[in-house]
């Protein structure tokens, strides 16, 4: 009786000190995301895209430089948002907030905006193409998910 | 007349050997330490994070669970502890709080305690936990997009996830020392083979674990992928890739060998682990999912109360 009393109160400061060391892990020690992404997992209806960031702009890698991707114009700090913050353009035809930003609405048209697919495979496939390595603009199983 | 022997039972009383479902238990976080120690090295804090609540909410899921339902107190048993450790080992390193707290509550509450608690459940709660999760956010167990932050030193994409989106040619890299030795993405405890196959020695020589059904588990993967492999060497992976990547040593050694939802002799654990392993590469060649292993030890389970009625003719005549 006394062993099975014994166990259970292991078992409850098991509990307790573990739940602080998770609760504490969770919040006050979380991991930050590091500043330049590692990989992006990029969502799409034809299946997602892991597009490994760091080997493309590393100097390990392909060493691309940021504003041959990111280019809004060359140099400017606007220039490396994420691409889905501007290649998203709302459904209902209106001017995201994102543009209004710098621009005034009227002062470019949006039809100059690419959607954030054809972003994509505009500067994905046309590098490889361009490079002549990787997947191509056919080889969609290459870089997309079943 | 020494065989004569092997069937006399004496009187009670009898003298216990000591053995009890704590030290099982215990026994068995032991054996998975490695694998789970191994996991935190190399995911970090995130997979602290998660294996911590994960087991703590367990303990404190089944605590409530019996005080509600005016049960005796059976987190002593150190089975909640179990479940919670075992749980964790399935998910990435990032889940978020509620995904673990979601998952520790369905494995104990609705695979293990409705049942009757320990001994009672005909599925693995872990199994049930991680099924549920799967099939509502399965997001959360996409390998790819849950551990997108961490640069690794080896290939970044999960070996199942490359193997069934883009064929064989994309983890010929793998070698059989990189399986072993964790160089894979994964769940907190499911990369580093070596880890998962020294607990199941361990579990399997203690007697805590039973062989047949680990080992014909394996031999079932190896069997089943091997045939695959001689029938269409360019498409499918080798018995090896199955057998140290994904969740088939952590199904193999601890969701498959789960006392109450695995039979006990020895015809029915021998087909029962068979059948798993040949459902583990079954589902991952040509079915759906990216690894097969859960739903193969739901299955199986649901199987098991049949196969169990194959035993051993009773001895002496029946009138």
């Amino acid at each position: 009786m006394e062993k099975m009393k014994n166990q259970t109160k292991l078992a409850y400061w098991m509990a307790a000190v573990l739940l602080a060391v998770g609760v504490l892990s969770y919040t006050a020690f979380s991991a930050k995301p590091p500043e330049e992404p590692v990989r992006i997992m990029l969502t799409a209806s034809a299946g997602n895209v892991l597009f490994t960031h760091d080997t493309h702009s590393g100097s390990a890698g392909y060493g691309v430089d940021c504003f041959t991707c990111h280019h809004h114009p060359d140099g400017d700090d606007y220039a490396l948002r994420s691409c889905g913050d501007c290649h998203n353009l709302p459904e209902d035809g209106s001017t995201p907030d994102i543009c209004l930003e710098c621009h005034d609405e009227g002062d470019f048209e949006l039809d100059m905006v690419p959607s954030r697919a054809d972003a994509f495979h505009i500067q994905c496939a046309g590098c490889h193409e361009e490079m002549g390595a990787g997947p191509m603009k056919e080889e969609c199983s290459m870089c997309h998910v079943r | 007349m020494a065989n004569q022997k092997r069937f006399i039972v004496s009187h009670a009383p009898f003298w216990h050997d000591g053995s009890s479902v704590t030290e099982r238990s215990y026994h068995m976080m032991l054996a998975a330490l490695p694998a789970v120690i191994f996991g935190i090295i190399k995911y970090g804090m995130p997979a602290l994070a998660v294996t911590a609540l994960s087991v703590s909410s367990a303990i404190l899921w089944e605590a409530a669970f019996r005080r509600i339902s005016k049960e005796n107190e059976t987190v002593g048993d150190g089975n909640a502890a179990l479940i919670g450790l075992i749980f964790a080992m399935l998910l990435p390193a990032t889940s978020p709080w509620w995904v673990v707290v979601t998952g520790t509550f369905v494995a104990i509450v609705i695979g293990k305690e409705i049942f009757g608690g320990i001994g009672s459940n005909p599925f693995n709660p872990v199994a049930v936990a991680a099924a549920f999760l799967m099939l509502s956010w399965w997001k959360y167990f996409d390998f790819n997009a849950a551990l997108v932050h961490y640069p690794f030193d080896h290939m970044a994409v999960y070996p199942l996830s490359a193997l069934k989106n883009f064929g064989l040619s994309s983890v010929e890299g793998l070698t059989l020392a990189d399986l072993l030795t964790g160089k894979q993405t994964g769940g907190i405890g499911t990369t580093f083979s070596l880890g998962l196959i020294i607990g199941g020695v361990y579990l399997m020589l203690r007697g805590i674990i039973r062989w047949e059904i680990a080992l014909s588990f394996i031999a079932g993967v190896f069997i089943t992928a091997t045939i695959f492999k001689a029938n269409n060497p360019e498409q499918y992976a080798g018995p090896m890739i199955h057998i140290l990547s994904g969740y088939t040593l952590l199904g193999a050694f601890f969701l498959a060998t789960d006392d109450s939802s695995s039979p006990v002799n020895l015809v029915p654990m021998l087909l029962y682990g068979l059948m798993g392993g040949l459902m583990v590469v079954l589902i991952r060649n040509i079915g759906a999912y990216i690894d097969g292993t859960i739903l193969t030890i739901l299955l199986i389970n649901t199987v098991n109360p049949l196969l169990d009625k194959i035993r051993p003719k009773a001895l002496g005549k029946v009138v």
